[in-house]
């Protein structure tokens, strides 16, 4: 083809892209002209103008959406105020969008809250409180649940909590047995053991005793080392409550036994570069004894990675083999909050009500999409039905734990640094003092500069929180 | 060395004896072994993407497989409606067009000035171009960036996206100044005398007789915006109906599961490289005209 | 022609380049040469901490960890890429049955979604049951399963993967430099009895010196500051081994996400990372820039 044919194409094209374009954007800003608008608007504004109230609500949630579009559809056509929420579902990067829709003034009125953005979004004066919406009978409800650091800042609340994850031991009952084990290891020692024997037992067949998504060293280890830790009765990520300083002894036994494993061979080859997904895939298919994870995994297994295999979740080892503190639920506590900048506040609370009320929490619970921290809901719900999930349901050796402050010390994280360790060795003492001393110059700094508070708790006692 | 800007005419002059030449023959051989060699190598994980996206997730992720067990064709149909799949095509059609010729134009004008005519601060309009080139400071600059297009209101908009990919024009200037000193300034010159200004013989006389070294240019500029990655996400991450296909390709990995959709994500990937390779195919002939001066700056 | 005149209709021309590189290509620089200087990270109070950023930097092992991991990763992938690519380019060339079809095979790794192609290469690559190592098995050339994406050979697989990715791009860039090289060159030269490899050496390489020359900068340029795939396929691991500058950087300002504490952006500490970042690789350009010159002299 000549060239300038092709170019003369592309020109044409081109008008024709930008004059589209051109259109599409002034769609746009009219449609901008309306606070917080959507594309049902034009049609449903029709019939209430002026009193038509539409709130955007963004979430990170993916696998709940069904239901929660099931929520909103039914709160839209049923609420006496003309409300329409609309969802968003957003992905990979969803506090990047959060920030990047407030530097733009196109923040959602209602948003996704989790334990790992509460607190950098109501600083960025993203939140709204809640305190003034309050009523007796919710305060009453969420009792003993709204907690400092967690969905109380300054004495304000925030956001409420819902639901939260337990983290487990995940393991192959088929493989314990076929090795001769009987039961999920309750010690580090017994759980290196079974890696051993289950290793030993499979090996020619490809089959090995313990995995971990090491690819990200600090994510394989938030699912492992902090539930074997807070079980043990030290706080997972490295966090002395009694001092209110960082102290990575603690970390640094558990990581021994994970080394101890490393030199037995008894972790999957290639576990160094693992993500999480093609782990499971291999668990799935019976080649791995055991691993820890989220009370997310038998949703997992029940669609992605469907399995043959007998399995279980129990919970995780521990240091000594006694469990003197509680397995931590994470990501609880919080769960909708509300746009500050937002001008329809109150609507958004009533969104927000309904999505509180007890027969929403209650289906959520038993739809198996989290499981119920709060008291009321979780005696009467009943037990959802996905396979696998009983071993992760709350019981008396599963709690809440006091937030660990949030700073961003100097070079390698205790993931990278732990991990290197268990590949290369070295002088473990001298790795936890240098990410004490990093993690603690750190936290000075952020304290000096007042963004974290810190409060020692010298009473601080890991068997308290079973009473809860 | 000659300029040229018409390709010459090969004449089959290799005969029956030359093929025949044992020495002809054996060096034939290893060409082909090699090229054989780097063909596997190339083709091999587009292979095992296309049967990857014929799996099931649990299939492909167990790995070990490279033909699927039961061809899941159903992947595509999946792929294309969970992801909008014609909304993100076009979106990168839109944006790779524009911004390739907004590119071309603007770096096509600067240079035509630059090489027929001489200005005060000419050395330092080079020199500033020239830095532009080498100096990356990677994604931090993604803040400024952003922060202009909030001023500019551009910042959820493909079009802060166009803009920023334009200004990144500093190599196609360069590439494109080497052109122009393969056209001969007589041409310009004669048409300005027969009353053509200077602008109105850029555009008349000039930009047809550029087309090889717009061609590449054009190519290389409409790769970079069809393959970015980063920029279109930070600007669409609030609309997710202006996502580009390698944003909204990134996106599919995410289900309603918590585990990722990689198989689907393949699919997606099988579908968005036929537009490109199209692209080549259309500047694959021109491109080959390519004659001196293309890419020496 | 008046001066007027001319000035009008240069600024018209030139207007856009220039308003669009000070705008998104000097601003930005500006904006990090000065948040070098402070703590910043993305929202509330900015904070002037002078050369803290710097002093940070000297000690930050992982930082320079990964500059070393750069060089070794660009010097590799140069290694690999610039030569396959030449010589495909050279026999693409000449007078080949299906050369514009395999021209097109060579083109499409430049194609794919690099965040796609890097899953695959994981599958192709992992040590517990990738393809090569099953193949390598299958036909006894190892024993074991070789550690592709172990500590020690990461960064060689990350390599190859990266040389993948190029040579079909070099190729093109080496063929358009070619196609210059007028034909009776070689004519002459056969007629006068050289062989295919004399006439590389005595018209192709000398003609092609200056085309090549800026061709192996721009491979410089990219190898120094391509992380993408390895971000997919290693994240920068296993302990570091792959960790390069620019994904270092990419880091600092987008953490990944755990469940754990969030990390916070680090725009301050990232300018100053950014700025060295750049000075390092606009040294290493400007060094080979000087070296290279000799190739320019030949034409």
């Amino acid at each position: 083809m000549n060239f300038k044919k092709v170019l003369g194409l592309g020109l044409v094209a081109v008008l024709a892209l930008s004059t589209a374009a051109c259109g599409g954007g002034n769609a746009d800003k009219t449609a901008n002209n309306k606070p917080a608008t959507g594309n049902e608007q034009q049609t449903q504004g029709a019939e209430q103008p002026g009193e038509k109230k539409v709130l955007t609500y963004w979430t990170d949630d993916r696998h709940d959406q069904e239901y929660i579009k099931e929520l909103i559809e039914n709160f839209n056509s049923t609420n006496q105020d003309h409300i329409s929420v609309e969802l968003t579902v957003l992905s990979e990067n969803y506090n990047q969008s959060v920030d990047i829709a407030f530097a733009s003034n196109k923040a959602p009125d209602i948003l996704r809250l989790k334990s790992a953005n509460t607190e950098m979004f109501m600083k960025k004066g993203y939140l709204a409180p809640l305190d003034s919406y309050l009523t007796d009978e919710m305060k009453s409800k969420f009792d003993g649940l709204l907690m400092d650091g967690v969905n109380r800042f300054d004495g304000k609340v925030y956001s409420l909590p819902n639901s939260g994850l337990t983290l487990r031991l995940v393991y192959n009952q088929d493989l314990f047995e076929k090795a001769g084990i009987s039961g999920p290891p309750a010690s580090l020692q017994d759980m290196v053991d079974a890696a051993k024997k289950i290793t030993d037992y499979g090996k020619k067949e490809g089959i090995y005793g313990f995995a971990l998504n090491f690819k990200n060293p600090k994510s394989a280890f938030e699912r492992s080392v902090r539930e074997i830790l807070s079980l043990s009765g030290y706080q997972g990520l490295g966090f002395d409550l009694k001092t209110g300083q960082f102290d990575f002894g603690p970390y640094s036994q558990v990581i021994e036994y994970f080394k101890q494993m490393h030199e037995d061979g008894s972790i999957l080859p290639g576990a160094e570069t693992l993500d999480i997904d093609p782990l499971r895939a291999q668990f799935a298919a019976g080649k791995i004894g055991m691993y820890l994870s989220f009370s997310t995994e038998p949703g997992v297994y029940k669609d992605q990675f469907p399995t043959t295999i007998n399995w279980a979740g129990a919970l995780a080892p521990t240091l000594e083999g006694k469990q003197v503190g509680t397995s931590e639920i994470v990501s609880a506590g919080t769960w909708i909050g509300i746009n500050d900048k937002s001008a329809n506040k109150d609507a958004a609370w009533k969104f927000m009500e309904y999505m509180y009320a007890d027969d929403v929490l209650t289906a959520y619970h038993e739809k198996g999409f989290g499981i119920s921290i709060v008291p009321s809901i979780a005696e009467k719900a009943k037990n959802p039905d996905t396979p696998g999930m009983e071993g992760f349901l709350v019981g008396e050796h599963d709690s809440l734990w006091p937030v660990t402050p949030n700073i961003t010390p100097e070079g390698a994280n205790y993931g990278d640094a732990f991990f290197k360790y268990m590949l290369d060795g070295g002088d473990l003492q001298a790795v936890v003092s240098d990410l004490n001393a990093r993690y603690n110059d750190a936290l000075s700094k952020a304290v000096e500069k007042g963004d974290v508070k810190v409060s020692p708790d010298p009473s601080f006692d890991p068997s308290q929180l079973k009473a809860k | 060395m000659k300029n040229e800007a018409v390709p010459t005419v090969r004449q089959p002059v290799h005969g029956l004896r030359d093929k025949l030449r044992p020495g002809r023959f054996a060096g034939r051989v290893i060409i082909w072994a090699f090229l054989l060699a780097v063909v596997v190598f190339t083709l091999f994980p587009l292979l095992m993407t296309f049967t990857g996206s014929m799996m099931t997730n649990a299939e492909l992720m167990s790995g070990g497989n490279l033909i699927p067990s039961k061809w899941q064709f159903a992947n595509y149909a999946e792929a294309w409606q969970q992801s909008n799949f014609a909304r993100y095509t076009w979106n990168s059609l839109f944006m790779s067009v524009t911004s390739t010729v907004g590119t071309l134009l603007v770096a096509a004008m600067a240079a035509y000035v630059v090489d027929r005519r001489s200005f005060p601060g000419k050395a330092l309009f080079v020199g500033l171009q020239a830095s532009m080139m080498f100096i990356s400071m990677g994604a931090i600059v993604l803040r400024p960036q952003f922060d202009l297009m909030v001023l500019l209101g551009l910042n959820s908009s493909l079009w802060g996206v166009i803009l920023i990919l334009i200004s990144g024009h500093a190599s196609t200037f360069f590439i494109l100044s080497g052109f122009y000193k393969s056209i001969p300034r007589e041409l310009d010159e004669a048409a300005m005398m027969d009353g053509s200004g200077f602008i109105r013989t850029f555009f008349r006389i000039i930009i047809p007789l550029l087309a090889p070294g717009l061609g590449v240019s054009g190519l290389f500029a409409f790769r970079h915006a069809w393959n970015e990655y980063i920029l279109p996400l930070v600007f669409t991450l609030t609309d997710p109906h202006l996502q580009t296909l390698t944003v909204g390709l990134a996106n599919l990995r995410y289900g309603s599961s918590a585990a990722m959709q990689t198989n689907l994500m393949m699919a997606g990937a099988c579908l968005s490289m036929l537009p490109m390779l199209l692209v080549y195919l259309l500047a694959n002939k021109s491109f080959m005209q390519v004659t001196a001066g293309s890419i020496k700056g | 022609m008046s001066q007027w005149k001319r000035l009008q209709e240069n600024s018209l021309l030139l207007l856009p380049s220039v308003i669009l590189t000070l705008a998104l290509g000097v601003y930005p620089l500006v904006w990090v040469l000065r948040y070098m200087f402070y703590d910043y990270p993305g929202y509330g109070q900015e904070v002037f901490v002078g050369l803290d950023n710097f002093a940070r930097l000297f000690r930050d092992q992982a930082f320079w960890a990964s500059v070393k991991n750069t060089f070794i990763f660009a010097g590799g992938k140069l290694v690999l890429t610039v030569p396959l690519s030449l010589l495909l380019a050279v026999i693409l060339n000449g007078k080949l049955r299906g050369r514009n079809l395999l021209r097109a095979v060579f083109f499409m790794p430049t194609v794919i979604s690099t965040a796609v192609i890097s899953v695959v290469f994981y599958l192709i690559f992992n040590s517990y049951n990738g393809m090569v190592n099953q193949l390598l098995m299958k036909y006894h050339i190892i024993g074991q399963p070789f550690e592709w994406l172990g500590p020690k050979h990461a960064m060689l697989t990350v390599i190859l993967v990266a040389t993948w990715g190029a040579i079909g791009n070099y190729m093109l860039l080496f063929l358009a430099g070619l196609q210059s090289i007028p034909k009776d060159l070689y004519e002459s030269a056969s007629i006068d009895g050289a062989g295919p490899v004399s006439r590389f050496r005595y018209i192709t390489l000398p003609m092609l010196g200056p085309v090549m020359q800026v061709i192996i900068m721009l491979a410089i340029i990219a190898a120094l500051k391509g992380y993408e795939s390895i971000m997919v396929m290693t994240e920068g691991g296993p302990i570091g081994k792959t960790e390069v500058m620019y994904l270092y950087l990419y880091k600092l300002l987008f953490p990944m996400a755990t469940s754990g504490t969030p990390v916070e952006q680090q725009f301050g500490y990232g300018s100053a990372v950014g700025f060295v970042t750049a000075l390092i690789v606009g040294g290493i350009t400007l060094i080979y820039h000087y070296m290279s010159k000799k190739m320019n002299k030949v034409y």
